[in-house]
């Protein structure tokens, strides 16, 4: 067995007992697998496993560009662009002026303060799913804010390749970008399709055929000395293709990026020189300093930067803070930036340490501050940080004086409008409360009656006058929301929607007065219609003419 | 990024080479293994030398073997092997015997010493792991009778394989007893290691699985971990043995499918061989593509005349053996001429032996060369033995049958056809498991969490843990023979997948978000589309309207609604409670 082998094998053995941990506490496995890689560190010479957890990075960086999906582009980077910039700008400044007081050069300094700059989509992504599935603003707000970041480190990356702050090597270094993003498009253009219809529907060729052309991509960045991010990123762009056309190559490039990007995160850990262990005292406090300085900037000045800007832009406070939140930790790209900035040797032992310890730390507390980000809000908003937003929903509100024995529906989606409807044509008042900007000119148009808040705030069940109102149906599948609505043990009749049974059960023991379970009734439905169609009542050709019917008549 | 520059092109000029030769073969209708093997010989030292093995390469072939193995392993339910495991025995050894013996005399004939002709003999009696296995799972057949049987014969000749390695090591064997020394050590390890895979598989591995299935990318990692630790203890066995005094050495191949072996009798092994492949696949390439880059031109040709004529030779004395002997053990017509034919080449780990013959000083480099060439020719035939063995098989079935046993070894296998399948554990197919359970013979179903996994199947359902959207669950629940498919996955990529591959007349029931993919799911050719919403929403609607206009009926309705959700049993037999009752 080769020396490197060897090294793989210890890696993943010493990283097992960890990935159990970050699946019995639902962590991302991110940081216990650079935890794991600085215990296996001691064993084995990370250099030699560093040349196999490169196509780690690659990888990573190729997913991105693969996942990038133009057609959506412009809507998820109108949400937040600002917000996204603002907060790079104002963390990074802070960051290197921190830096440069800690002792570091500037151009040390400049990569510490882009490294709390950028948040995790591994970490934030994986962390909002629920949210960003069920379409609610903050994940859409989260992914955006991070999508701009990830965009804005392989740039990074590529000026970096230039290796000094000089603007000859940089313009150089662009132009190259250039080149492989024209590149890229050629070959999505022209090349990819050939690749596909080459492989002839074989799931291994187009696999290795993806590889290749990744292979290739890097090859060349090598060649003309660009960093492999920027090709690997260029490659992603050009095979990005709708994951459900080829779902076998999907499938089969997320195994081989989680094998390669586990071996990199604990070959990132297995670089690190652990302070105090083996380091002496005053450098491993110089080290534990510039540690201190990244989780402060990341966990606490990041949130804060990019909540206010939110609020700034018109978010109420709910969603600002949420969002903030969820922006606090490093991200990957920070990790692959050092590592990046290592290999050039811009970067110092104790700054590339530093990074990568404070990105573990930051993705571990992430993951908790996650799980108890409404308790974070209540206590931010407790003590008064945020106040003054009544103002902005009393603005973009409409909502007549003296509101009574009204309806007030919860949300405003295809549920939420066919509700209105009824009220509309009973002649019946009716508020609807709904926070989403992207829905506010629709809300305009289409309602009599709206508040645009948080149904998380008392503020807006007093604009809405909530106990005055003979009815409230909340039509968000939300879990916290439906709780919430619950504890606030409302006069009126209330009407709720559960994804599922149990739940519903649990809301009705909770003092709901109906749930309702939209599987549930398809179930039922089904249910009718597959007994007529088993027992031959029904044919297969009427079933789907019943179905037509139901889809037209929606 | 100039560190790392000359490692990385390397490795690109080998993945782009085989790529383009297995896009080649392809398209000519080759099979790929002799593409990446031809294009390891174009771009190595035998033809242009633009690359040569270097630590990666070599890294990546040992974890393509590894893995192919490991892949391998998951897939080999003890229950459905036992059964083959003494004619296994009964054939691999004489057949090794036999192999050897003709090895030695064409050998001989050909001019080689004593010396030289036994360690011939003693590299060319195993067929190849990696392209028997490799050409196997490309053609579906690893779980096939044949199969199974080559697979067994391999590993045995793999336990031969490391204690031949073993005694080359060694140097010189002084006397027949420290061969036969060797052999024991190797065998009681193997037992050893066996043991604590199949003891944890027991104890240990089912606790830890059922956490973490429903993780996808942990419990992945963990069971490459797995894999590895059982790589490790195998190469560093010297490690744990040195106190007791005594030298030995495991194969990682050996270690590798043990511990797949281990994970196979779980029930959560199916998603995992779809999560390997994709690994394995890309390692085997590299694998087959750098078989030919260890030697110079020169010394790989050296013999090449005596390759062509031991390469014809033993190609026909392994089938003849094989066949005889697989004959001899009642197995039927067509499994003994499947399992022979696929046998009959020259293993890499004959190299293998030949390396450490050289190292140990047993034969000259040129004689590696020649056992080198003969692999790889016999390599390349091989594989269309595979790839033309239905019309092989044809072309020689009349003859075939009269030799035939009179009573043939038989297995049974479960067999699904016409019958339903369910994707999906939830609120919506849970009520209409027992009303397709009444109607189909066989109901099928499939599910994402190991909790339902473990609840559908106390209830009596046949359960499959796995996800959808992976091949092998769906050709383990046998989807193209299904009569009836209902999911509740709300990905259209699942749908759509779904239906491509259900048969024409099969009745596909599906879930969708919105009315737009409701309709492109109809124009795909959906029997039916569950939208949840629209009748949450009519529901709602009308219940709004009566509490608005007749509170009673409200309350009568909600009353009812209620009753039905508070059925305590998860499998309630609701549509006789409910059927005929819909108002709309």
């Amino acid at each position: 067995m080769t020396e490197l082998l060897t090294a793989i094998a210890i890696i993943f053995i010493v990283a097992a007992p960890f990935l159990l941990l970050a699946n019995r506490f639902n962590v991302t496995v991110a940081p216990l697998l650079i935890i794991a890689g600085i215990i296996a560190g001691l064993f084995i010479d990370a250099g030699t496993a560093l040349e196999l957890a490169q196509f780690g990075i690659a990888l990573l960086v190729f997913m991105f560009g693969v996942s990038i999906n133009f057609d959506t582009i412009h809507s998820i980077l109108a949400d937040s662009e600002f917000a996204a910039i603002g907060q790079i700008v104002v963390v990074g400044i802070l960051g290197v002026i921190l830096g440069v007081i800690l002792g570091v050069s500037y151009l040390e300094a400049t990569i510490l303060g882009v490294a709390a700059a950028l948040s995790s989509t591994m970490v934030g992504t994986a962390l909002l799913q629920t949210e960003i599935r069920m379409n609610l603003i903050r994940g859409r707000l989260g992914e955006s804010i991070q999508f701009v970041q990830d965009l804005f480190a392989v740039g990074f990356i590529l000026i970096l390749g230039a290796e000094v702050l000089e603007l000859d090597p940089i313009v150089l270094q662009i132009g190259y970008g250039a080149v492989f993003i024209i590149a890229a498009v050629f070959v999505h253009r022209y090349v990819f399709g050939f690749i596909s219809r080459l492989a002839a529907g074989s799931d291994e060729l187009m696999i290795i055929g993806v590889i290749t052309l990744l292979a290739v991509f890097i090859g060349a960045a090598a060649f003309v000395e660009v960093p492999i991010v920027v090709g690997a990123f260029a490659a992603g762009l050009a095979v990005h293709y709708d994951p459900g056309a080829f779902p076998g190559l999907y499938n089969g490039l997320g195994s081989i990026k989680d094998f390669f990007v586990a071996l990199f995160f604990a070959t990132v850990g297995a670089l690190v020189v652990v302070p105090f262990v083996q380091l002496e005292f005053g450098e491993s406090l110089e080290k534990l300093a510039l540690v201190l300085v990244l989780v402060f900037l990341a966990i606490i000045v990041k949130p804060l930067v990019t909540t206010l800007l939110l609020v700034h832009r018109g978010f109420e406070a709910r969603t600002a803070t949420l969002t903030g939140l969820s922006t606090d930790q490093i991200s990957e790209f920070s990790i692959i930036i050092a590592i990046e900035a290592f290999l050039l040797g811009l970067l110092a032992d104790s700054v590339f340490d530093a990074i990568i310890l404070a990105a573990a730390i930051t993705m571990i507390t992430s993951t908790l501050t996650q799980r108890y980000n409404e308790e974070l809000y209540r206590f931010i908003a407790s003590i008064g940080l945020l106040s003054g937003s009544h103002e902005k929903i009393d603005q973009n509100s409409k909502v007549p004086d003296e509101l009574t024995n009204h309806v007030i529906i919860v949300g405003f989606g295809r549920l939420g409008s066919s509700l209105i409807a009824t009220c509309e044509a009973l002649d019946h008042p009716y508020v609807v409360i709904e926070n989403d900007p992207a829905l506010s000119e629709d809300l305009e148009d289409t309602c009599q009656a709206y508040v645009f808040g948080d149904a998380m705030e008392d503020y807006t069940w007093e604009k809405a006058n909530g106990n005055a109102a003979e009815l409230i149906v909340s039509v968000t599948s939300s879990e916290v929301l439906s709780r919430a609505l619950l504890a606030r043990g409302f006069e009126p009749d209330l009407i709720l929607r559960a994804s599922d049974k149990q739940l519903a059960i649990e809301y009705l023991d909770n003092g709901a007065t109906y749930v309702t379970v939209p599987d549930l009734l398809a179930a039922e439905q089904l249910i009718t219609y597959l007994s007529a169609l088993l027992e031959g009542e029904l044919t297969a050709r009427e079933l789907r003419e019943l179905g037509n019917v139901e889809l037209e008549s929606d | 990024m100039v560190t790392e520059v000359s490692l990385s092109v390397d490795l690109a000029i080998i993945l782009l080479a085989a790529t383009v030769a297995g896009f080649l073969a392809k398209q000519s209708g080759q099979p790929t293994v002799i593409a990446y093997i031809l294009a390891g010989v174009v771009v190595g030292p035998v033809v242009f030398g633009f690359v040569e093995a270097t630590d990666l390469t070599e890294t990546i072939a040992e974890l393509g073997l590894a893995f192919l193995l490991f892949l391998l392993g998951i897939k080999m339910r003890i229950d459905e092997v036992s059964h083959i495991l003494a004619p296994i025995v009964k054939v691999s050894l004489p057949q090794m015997a036999a192999v050897a013996g003709v090895g030695i005399g064409v050998s001989l004939l050909l001019g080689f010493d004593l010396s030289e002709s036994i360690i011939i003999g003693l590299a060319v009696m195993y067929s190849s792991t990696a392209v028997v296995i490799k050409m196997l799972t490309d053609l579906g057949q690893t779980t096939t009778l044949h199969g199974k049987i080559d697979v067994g014969i391999l590993l045995a000749q793999d336990i031969v394989v490391v204690i031949i390695l073993a005694v080359l090591a060694a140097g010189r064997p002084d006397d027949i007893a420290e061969v036969a020394t060797t052999l024991v050590v190797v065998l009681i390890l193997v037992a050893l290691v066996s043991a604590l895979a199949l003891g944890a598989s027991r104890y240990a591995l089912p606790a830890i699985f059922r956490r973490i299935a429903d993780n996808q990318q942990v419990f992945f990692l963990i069971a490459i971990a797995w894999a590895f630790l059982f790589v490790f203890i195998s190469d560093e066995i010297n490690l744990f043995l040195a106190p007791v005094g005594i030298e030995a050495y495991l194969s990682i191949e050996m270690g590798a499918f043990l511990a797949g072996v281990a994970i196979a009798q779980l029930p959560y092994s199916k998603e995992l061989q779809d999560r390997v492949n994709p690994l394995t696949d890309l390692f085997v390439m590299i694998f087959f593509a750098t078989v030919a880059l260890r030697l110079d031109a020169s010394d790989l040709l050296y013999y090449w005349q005596e390759a062509i004529i031991a390469a014809i030779v033993l190609m026909i004395a392994k089938f003849v053996i094989f066949y005889t002997l697989l004959n001899w053990q009642r197995f039927d017509g067509e499994t003994t001429f499947l399992g022979s034919i696929y046998m009959v080449q020259v293993s890499e780990f004959g190299v293998v032996v030949g390396v450490a013959a050289v190292a140990g000083d047993f034969i000259a480099v040129e004689i590696l060369g020649f056992l080198t060439l003969l692999a790889l020719i016999t390599m390349g035939i091989s594989v269309y033995f595979f790839a033309y063995s239905d019309q092989l098989y044809d072309r020689f079935e009349p003859h075939i049958s009269r030799l035939e046993a009179d009573k043939t070894f038989t297995e049974d296998r479960r067999t699904l056809n016409d019958h339903a399948v369910v994707i999906g554990y939830d609120d919506l197919t849970r009520n209409l498991l027992s009303l397709l359970d009444d109607h189909f013979e066989q109901l099928v179903v499939v599910d994402r969490r190991t909790d339902h996994v473990e609840l559908l199947s106390d209830e009596g359902y046949d359960v499959v843990f796995g996800d959808i959207g992976s091949s092998s669950i769906r050709k383990d629940v046998e989807l193209k023979k299904a009569a009836f498919v209902l999911s509740s996955s709300d990905s259209p990529e699942i749908s759509r997948i779904l239906l491509r591959e259900t048969k024409e007349d099969a009745v596909v029931v599906l879930e969708a978000r919105s009315d737009a993919t409701a309709s492109m799911f109809y124009e795909l050719g959906a029997d039916f589309v569950i939208q949840s919403v629209p009748l949450a929403s009519k529901r709602l609607s009308k219940y709004l309207e009566d509490h608005l206009t007749t509170p009673d009926r409200f309350l009568e309705s909600i009353g009812r609604d209620t009753g039905i959700l508070l059925e305590s049993d998860p499998f309630p037999h609701i549509h006789d409670l409910i059927e005929g009752k819909l108002d709309d």
